[in-house]
C-alpha cells in the first residue's frame, strides 16, 4: 500500500513535470487572481487605519459651527453659546475661527482661489490642528503677524517650495514659513466660496492664527466658525445615555441649533458634526464603496482564474482518460483513480498560492503608491493584512481542486470500454459538427479544420471561451470605468462651456447690491466685458424622507450662460440635474422642499419654501440647480448678489481678468469655467490610479489566459499536426490553421468579454458608483478605444499565440509525437 | 462482406523517380545511459516500381525504418536517397515537399484527423498533394477502399479495420510514387487483408514503390522482394523464398 501510494506521487509528479510550462501559467493565473485580490482588498484596512490615525493626530472636530457665508460675529460669542448648552460637560475642546474665501497669490505665478483658516490659539485641548509636512508651524511670537502655512497638497501639486510668500485678497501679503495639512482639507471641498470642484492645484488654504486671519482680513476681533470636539463615551459608565461619539455629537449638534435660533440676534448657522465633513465622510465612505468595487474587479479576476484552471485541468484529466478506463478495466476504485489528478490540482494550487502571495506583496507595491500620492494624509500605516491573504489563498487553493474535482467526478462515472476507446473523448459525437455537413465544402477539406474543431467539442470550446471571457470582461469593466467617468466629465464640460465658454465664475465675500459699488467697479474694469450679477447659494432640497445637497445658481434672462433644458421649462419653479431629481423621486411639476438661507431685517437666517421643479437639466453633477428671480425671491435677496458672471474684454486672458478682479477686496475668488471642469476631472484620480493598476494586471491576466489557452490547443492538437506534417503540409499552413481556429475561439470569447464587461459596468453604474459616488449621476460608457482594444487583445492576441510555436511544429519529432499521443 | 471493385491506378504513378537508397543507415536511441540501437548499418536499394515486404519480430526496427525513409526521422548516420535526393543534406522545406509529393505513409495507428469524416479524411491527402481533382480523387479511392457507404462518418464511428482503410485511402488519394505503410492489413480480417494487399499490388505495378511492414510471413510471398529485420539489422533481402505467389493463393 506503501509502495502504490508512492507511485500515485511520483506519477503526478512526473504530470506536473511534464507539463510544467502549462502548470507555471496556471499556477501565475490563480496567483494572480489571488493576490490582486489580496491587494486590493489589503488597501481598505490600510486606508481605515490610516484615517483613524490621521484624523486622530489632528484632534478632528466633533461638531462644527458655520455662520452663514458673509456675516461674523465678535470673537467670543460663539464660545459662549457652547458654553450654555446642557451638554457643556462633555465638550473637550473649543476653537473659534475666522474662515474666510480668499484669492491666493503665491510663486510660480499662481493666482487661484482659496481659504483663509485662522484658528484661535489656546491652552487647551486642540481641535482641527495643523500638522505641519515642512518647515514650521507659526509660534506664540507670530500671533497677529503675517505668517501662515500653506497647504501641502496645493504646494506639493505646483511644487511650490517649503517657504514663500503669498498675496491674499485686497493685496494682504504674508509669508509662509511651512506646509500643513489639517483634516477638513485632507480632500479639498472647493472650501465655503461657492466654487464647486476645485481641485487641490487650484484650491489654496492657507492656515494661520485667529489674530493673524483677523489682520490679513481687517476683520478685527470677528470670527465666523467654531470647532469643538467631545470627551470620549464612556461605554461602561451606565449613567452616560447616548451610548456612541455619534450620537453624543448629534445630541450635542442639536442643542447648539436651538441655543442659536434661540440667540438674540438670531444667529445664521450651519452646524454639523464630524460626520458630515465631507473630506472626513468621502475618505471613509470611499473605503466601503471602494472596497466593493476592488472586490468586484478582484472576483472577476478570480472567475477568470477560475476558468483557466477548470480549462486547464479538465483538459489534464480528458488526456490522462483513456488511462483512466484502464485502471477501471484492471478494477480500481474510482477514488483511488482520482487520487492522481487531484494531486496535480494540490499540487497546481499551491504553487498558484505561494505565487500568490508574492503578486499581492508586488501588486501593493503600486497600489501604495497610488493611495499616499493621491490621498496625502499625515500618517500611513500599511501593514500586511494576514487575514485578507489568508482568505485570498483560501480561495486560490480550493478554486484548482474544485476545477479538478469536476471533470474527474465525469470521467469515472463513463463506462471505461468507452473512456478506453482511441479519441473518444475528442470525438465524442462529432459535438455539433455534423451541422456543418450541409455546407456545400468549398476549397480544401483541412480549411474545413478549424471550425470543425470548434464545433466538435462544444463543451472544450465553451470552457475555452468563457475563461477567455472572463480574462476580456474584467479588462472590459476596469477600463469601462475610466471610460465612464471620462464620459461623465465630458458631459459636465460640455454643458458648462455649451455658452460662453470664456466666462469667468466670481465670488463675492458678502452679499452686495446688484447695482452696488462692486459690481460698480467690476464693470469699470478694462479686462471685463460683460458682468452679469447674480446670486450662488447652498441649499437642501427635500422631499419625503430624501434629501440632496444643491448649489443654486440664479439666472435672469440676460445670463450668458443657461442650462440645456431636458424636459420641462427654465421658469416658474427650479431646474435640478436629472441625477437630483432621480434620487428625490420627483420629475416635472412635483414639488420639493427647499432649506435655504433667507435674508431678514435681522440677518440671514435659514428658511423652508415649497419649489415646483420647473426642469430638468443633463449636467450629471447632482449639485447644479437654478432658479429663475421670480422663483428666487424666497431668498429675499433680490436686488443683491454674490456671485458674478464675467467674460473677458478681447484680448485678454483669464489670468489677467483674474489678477484685475484680485484688486477688488470683495471678491473673493474667480474661476474659469474652464478650470472648474479640469478641476471636476482631478477629483477622480484616486479612481483613475488604482484602476489602471486593476487594468494593468488584467491585462496582464488576459494575456497569460489567452496565450495558455491556445498553448494547451496546440498541445492537444499535436498529433493532428504530426500527421498533417508527415503528409507534407507546410509548418506555417498548420500554424494558419491552428491561427484561424483560435481565432475563431478568441472572436466568440471577445464578443462575451464585451458584453459581460458592459453587463458588469452597466450594474455597477447602477447600484455601487451611486453609493461610491452619489453626487455624480454615471452612465456607463464603453469608449471606441476599450472595445478595440479588448477586441485586439481577445482576437488579435489569442490569434497570434500559435506563432510562438513555430519553432516548435518545425522541429516537432514527428514519430515520438505520433507514437506517444496514442 | 465487402468485395473491392476492380481499381484503375492512378496515372501520375511512376511519373517521378522512385528509388529508395540507405547506405550505412544507423538510427540510435539514447534513454538514459542505454543505447537502443534501432537500426544499425542498413543498406537498401530498391528500384523503381516494387512491391517491398519488410519482414521482422516486434521491435526489430520496422517502424523506424519506415519514418526514415518517410522523412519523418532524420538517422543518426549514414546517407538516405529519395528518387534521387539526398535526405540527410536537404533543407526542411525539401523534406516537406518530399512528404507531401513523393511519399506518403500508412500508420500503424492509422492517424485519422478526428474532426474530419471519412471522405474528408480521404479528401485531405488528394488537398495536401495538391491534386486539382481532389473531390473526386477521394470519392473514388474511398470507394476502392469499399467504404463509399461511410463517407460521411467521423473515425470514432468506424472499426478498427475500416479506420485503417480510411487511412490507406488517404495515402492513395495523395497520388505519390512511394506508399509505405506499416502492418496495413494488421486490423483486417482475410478477405479485407486480401483486397487491401491487391490494392496496394497494383499501384505497385502500376510504377508506384510499396514499402510493407508486417509481422505476416504469408504477405511476403506476393512480395517482390522481402527484406527482413532483426535487432536493427538485415539480415535477409531477396525474393520470396519459394517464388512468388499470387493473391489468390495466399492463407492466413
Ligand atoms: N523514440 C524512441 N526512443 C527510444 N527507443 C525507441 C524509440 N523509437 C523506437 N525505439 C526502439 O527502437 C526499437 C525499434 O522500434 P520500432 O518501432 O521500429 O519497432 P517495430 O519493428 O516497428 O516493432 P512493432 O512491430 O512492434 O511495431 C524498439 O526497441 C523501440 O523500443
Ligand atoms: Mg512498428
Amino acid at each position: 500500500m506503501v509502495t502504490s501510494r508512492g507511485l500515485w506521487v511520483r506519477w503526478s509528479w512526473r504530470d506536473l513535470r511534464g507539463r510544467w510550462v502549462l502548470v507555471t501559467a496556471i499556477s501565475l493565473v490563480i496567483a494572480l487572481g489571488a493576490g490582486t485580490y489580496a491587494a486590493l482588498l489589503s488597501t481598505s484596512a490600510w486606508r481605515r487605519a490610516s484615517n483613524d490615525a490621521s484624523f486622530a493626530l489632528l484632534n478632528t472636530h466633533d461638531v462644527r459651527v458655520r455662520l452663514s457665508q458673509g456675516s461674523t460675529v465678535a470673537e467670543g460669542r460663539l464660545a459662549a453659546v457652547v458654553a450654555s448648552i446642557p451638554s457643556a460637560a462633555s465638550v473637550l475642546g473649543v476653537r473659534e475661527r475666522l474662515v474666510v474665501p480668499t484669492q491666493v497669490s503665491a510663486p510660480h505665478d499662481l493666482l487661484v482661489p482659496g481659504e483663509l483658516v485662522g484658528t484661535a490659539t489656546g491652552t487647551d485641548a486642540g481641535v482641527d490642528d495643523v500638522w505641519p509636512s515642512a518647515g514650521r508651524l507659526p509660534g506664540p511670537a507670530d500671533d497677529g503677524q503675517p505668517v501662515v502655512v500653506l497647504d501641502r497638497q496645493f504646494a506639493s501639486a505646483n511644487r511650490l517650495p517649503a517657504t514663500g510668500e503669498v498675496v491674499m485678497s485686497g493685496g494682504a501679503r504674508a509669508s509662509y514659513v511651512g506646509l500643513g495639512q489639517q483634516p477638513e482639507y485632507f480632500l479639498s471641498s472647493g472650501g465655503q466660496a461657492a466654487l464647486p470642484f476645485l481641485s487641490q492645484r487650484s484650491f489654496a488654504v492657507v492656515y494661520a492664527t485667529l489674530a493673524t486671519a483677523q489682520a490679513l482680513t481687517g476683520a478685527a476681533g470677528q470670527v465666523n466658525d467654531v470647532v469643538l470636539t467631545l470627551r470620549p463615551v464612556d461605554r461602561r459608565d451606565p449613567a452616560q445615555r447616548p451610548v456612541s461619539q455619534e450620537l453624543l455629537a448629534d445630541q450635542v449638534a442639536a442643542e447648539l441649533r436651538s441655543a442659536l435660533a434661540g440667540a438674540k440676534p438670531a444667529v445664521s448657522a450651519v452646524v454639523s458634526t464630524r460626520g458630515e465633513l465631507p473630506s472626513y465622510r468621502v475618505l471613509y465612505d470611499d473605503i466601503a464603496g471602494d472596497a466593493k468595487l476592488w472586490r468586484i474587479v478582484a472576483l472577476l479576476v478570480l472567475a477568470g482564474a477560475a476558468f483557466a484552471a477548470l480549462n486547464l485541468t479538465a483538459r489534464i484529466v480528458e488526456a490522462q482518460r483513456r488511462e483512466i478506463g484502464i485502471g477501471m478495466a484492471l478494477g480500481v476504485r474510482p477514488a483511488v483513480l482520482a487520487v492522481r489528478p487531484m494531486l496535480f490540482g494540490t499540487q497546481v494550487a499551491l504553487f498558484g498560492v505561494l505565487l500568490g502571495v508574492a503578486v499581492g506583496w508586488l501588486v501593493a507595491i503600486p497600489l501604495k503608491a497610488v493611495l499616499v500620492e493621491m490621498l496625502p494624509l499625515p500618517v500611513w500605516v500599511t501593514p500586511f493584512q494576514v487575514d485578507v491573504y489568508l482568505q485570498a489563498s483560501a480561495l486560490g487553493f480550493c478554486l484548482p481542486l474544485v476545477a479538478v474535482a469536476w471533470p474527474v467526478w465525469r470521467a469515472v462515472r463513463v463506462q471505461p470500454v468507452e473512456a478506453i476507446r482511441v479519441g473518444h473523448l475528442a470525438a465524442r459525437g462529432g459535438g455539433l459538427a455534423p451541422l456543418l455537413r450541409r455546407l456545400p465544402s468549398r476549397g480544401r477539406s483541412y480549411r474545413q479544420i478549424p471550425l470543425r474543431n470548434v464545433l466538435r467539442t462544444p463543451r472544450r470550446t465553451l470552457l475555452t471561451v468563457l475563461g477567455i471571457a472572463a480574462a476580456i470582461t474584467t479588462l472590459v469593466t476596469t477600463i469601462g470605468f475610466l471610460d465612464t467617468f471620462n464620459a461623465t466629465l465630458d458631459d459636465a464640460q460640455h454643458e458648462l462651456l455649451r455658452s460662453a465658454p470664456e466666462r469667468l465664475n466670481v465670488s463675492l465675500t458678502a452679499v452686495e447690491p446688484a447695482d452696488g459699488d462692486v459690481v460698480r467697479a467690476v464693470r469699470a474694469l478694462p479686462e471685463t466685458d460683460t458682468v452679469t450679477a447674480g446670486l450662488m447659494l447652498p441649499v437642501t432640497a427635500g422631499r419625503q424622507d430624501r434629501t440632496v445637497d444643491l448649489l443654486v445658481e440664479v439666472l435672469d434672462d440676460a445670463a450668458l450662460w443657461t442650462p440645456t433644458i431636458e424636459s420641462g421649462t427654465a421658469h416658474g419653479g427650479i431646474v435640478l440635474a436629472s441625477k437630483a431629481a432621480a434620487d428625490l423621486h420627483v420629475t416635472v411639476g412635483d414639488t420639493i422642499e427647499v432649506t435655504h438661507p433667507q435674508a431678514s431685517p435681522e440677518g440671514l437666517q435659514t428658511a423652508r419654501t415649497v419649489m415646483t421643479v420647473a426642469g430638468i437639466h443633463p449636467n450629471p453633477m447632482r449639485a447644479f440647480a437654478y432658479l429663475d428671480p421670480a422663483t428666487a425671491t424666497a431668498f429675499g435677496m433680490s436686488g443683491a448678489t454674490n456671485y458674478l458672471t464675467v467674460t473677458p474684454a478681447s484680448g485678454t486672458s483669464a489670468t489677467q481678468v483674474q489678477r484685475a478682479l484680485l484688486s477688488i477686496p470683495a471678491v473673493a475668488s474667480a474661476q474659469a469655467v474652464r478650470t472648474t471642469t479640469e478641476g471636476m476631472r482631478t477629483g477622480l484620480d484616486e479612481f483613475i490610479g488604482i484602476l489602471q493598476i486593476a487594468a494593468l494586471v488584467t491585462l496582464l491576466l488576459a494575456l497569460l489566459i489567452a496565450v495558455n489557452t491556445t498553448s494547451i490547443g496546440m498541445d492537444e492538437r499535436a498529433r493532428d499536426h504530426a500527421t498533417m506534417l508527415a503528409f507534407g503540409l507546410p509548418a506555417r499552413t498548420i500554424i494558419g490553421l491552428a491561427i484561424a481556429e483560435t481565432a475563431l475561439v478568441g472572436a466568440a470569447a471577445t464578443v462575451v468579454g464585451i458584453a459581460g464587461g458592459y453587463g458588469v459596468l452597466v450594474w455597477m453604474a447602477a447600484t455601487t458608483i451611486p453609493a461610491v459616488l452619489p453626487e455624480i449621476g454615471v452612465v456607463a460608457t464603453l469608449s471606441t478605444t476599450t472595445v478595440l482594444a479588448a477586441f485586439a487583445l481577445g482576437v488579435v492576441t489569442v490569434a497570434a499565440a500559435p506563432l510562438f510555436n513555430i519553432r516548435r511544429l518545425s522541429r516537432m519529432d514527428i514519430p515520438s509525437t505520433l507514437r506517444v499521443m496514442e | 462482406m465487402t468485395v473491392l471493385p476492380s481499381s484503375p491506378v492512378d496515372a501520375r504513378a511512376g511519373a517521378e523517380g522512385t528509388r529508395i537508397d540507405l547506405d550505412d543507415v544507423c538510427r540510435y536511441f539514447e534513454v538514459g545511459d542505454t543505447v537502443v540501437k534501432a537500426l544499425d548499418g542498413v543498406n537498401l536499394h530498391v528500384d523503381e516500381s516494387a512491391f517491398v515486404v519488410v519482414l521482422g519480430a516486434s521491435g526489430s526496427g520496422k517502424t523506424t525504418l519506415l519514418n526514415l525513409v518517410g522523412a519523418l526521422d532524420a538517422p543518426t548516420s549514414g546517407t538516405i536517397r529519395l528518387a534521387g535526393t539526398d535526405l540527410s543534406t536537404a533543407s526542411r522545406a525539401q523534406r516537406t515537399r518530399i512528404r507531401r509529393n513523393t511519399v506518403s505513409f500508412i500508420f500503424q495507428s492509422f492517424n485519422l484527423f478526428p474532426g474530419l469524416t471519412a471522405l474528408e479524411n480521404v479528401r485531405f491527402g488528394a488537398d495536401v498533394a495538391g491534386r486539382a481533382d481532389a473531390a473526386d480523387v477521394a470519392a473514388r479511392v474511398l470507394e476502392q477502399v469499399g467504404l463509399a457507404g461511410r463517407a460521411e462518418h467521423f473515425a470514432h464511428q468506424l472499426s478498427g479495420g475500416e479506420q485503417q482503410r480510411v487511412a490507406i485511402a488517404r495515402a492513395l488519394a495523395t497520388g505519390n510514387p512511394i506508399l509505405l505503410a506499416d502492418e496495413p492489413t494488421g486490423e483486417l480480417d482475410f478477405r479485407t487483408g486480401v483486397a487491401i494487399l491487391q490494392l496496394l499490388r497494383e499501384q505497385a505495378e502500376a510504377g508506384k514503390t510499396v514499402l510493407v511492414v508486417t509481422h505476416n510471413r504469408e504477405i511476403s510471398r506476393v512480395a517482390d522482394r522481402v527484406i527482413e529485420l532483426s535487432s536493427g539489422h538485415l539480415v535477409a533481402d531477396g525474393p520470396p523464398a519459394g517464388g512468388r505467389a499470387a493473391i489468390d493463393d495466399l492463407r492466413w
